[in-house]
């Protein structure tokens, strides 16, 4: 079982854990680390409050197996909150990939963190999908990872292509 | 903050930029930031 005491660090290592228990248990098929903190992968630290995990599910009835997820590692020791899953008091919430993030969860990089095999989504596709979501914090993550982060053009391009969207003019 | 600054920052290895978050949330969470107008003027 999990130590699920609050932590004064981020737990992010617990978090991959978690995600990868997964993987083991046949629960999904495949996730990677998504959102601002695989965005603070390329990009200078920032505040975030939650990890987002994103997962392509085993299960592809309506709920795409999260019932069965959230309850798998409850029993782990870890709590639900709303949406979120507490993991040493750090909420994660878990994502049904499909399309765009189906496609970045195949692609992502893989990393180790501390010790951890994990997988984080590419910059690229960080990019597309703030495009295709296009919220002002969107547009602003946008702007920031073509400024700091080492993008490789031509994938950027044909990803964007591919899921028929544009970068929103600065 | 200037953008080298920024740009050394990007570079720093994952384990320690997720370090910074965690000291960042702290902040927030000791410093919230309150409105401008708190009455909403």
């Amino acid at each position: 079982m999990a130590t699920n005491e609050p932590s004064d660090s981020l737990p992010l290592a617990d978090v991959l854990r978690a995600a990868n228990d997964l993987l083991t248990a046949g629960l999904i098929e495949d996730w990677a680390l998504g959102g601002a903190l695989a965005a603070i992968y390329y990009v200078e630290p920032f505040t975030t409050y939650d990890a987002d995990i994103f997962f392509i599910p085993k299960d592809k009835s309506l709920t795409a197996g999260i019932p069965a997820i959230y309850a798998h590692l409850q029993a782990q020791g870890w709590e639900v909150e709303g949406e979120h899953l507490l993991v040493r008091g750090f909420p994660v919430q878990f994502l049904a990939a499909s399309g765009l993030t189906e496609e970045a969860v195949r692609e992502a990089e893989r990393i180790d963190y501390e010790g951890v095999p994990a997988k984080v989504f590419r910059a690229e596709h960080i990019v597309a999908i703030a495009a295709s979501v296009g919220r002002t914090r969107d547009k602003a993550r946008i702007e920031q990872l073509l400024q700091q982060a080492d993008l490789d053009q031509s994938r950027l391009e044909g990803i964007l292509q591919r899921h028929k969207l544009k970068l929103p003019k600065s | 903050m200037k953008a080298g600054m920024r740009q050394k920052l990007a570079r720093e290895p994952f384990a320690e930029k997720i370090r910074k978050v965690a000291q960042l949330i702290r902040l927030a969470k000791t410093f919230p930031r309150r409105p401008r107008f708190p009455h909403g003027k």
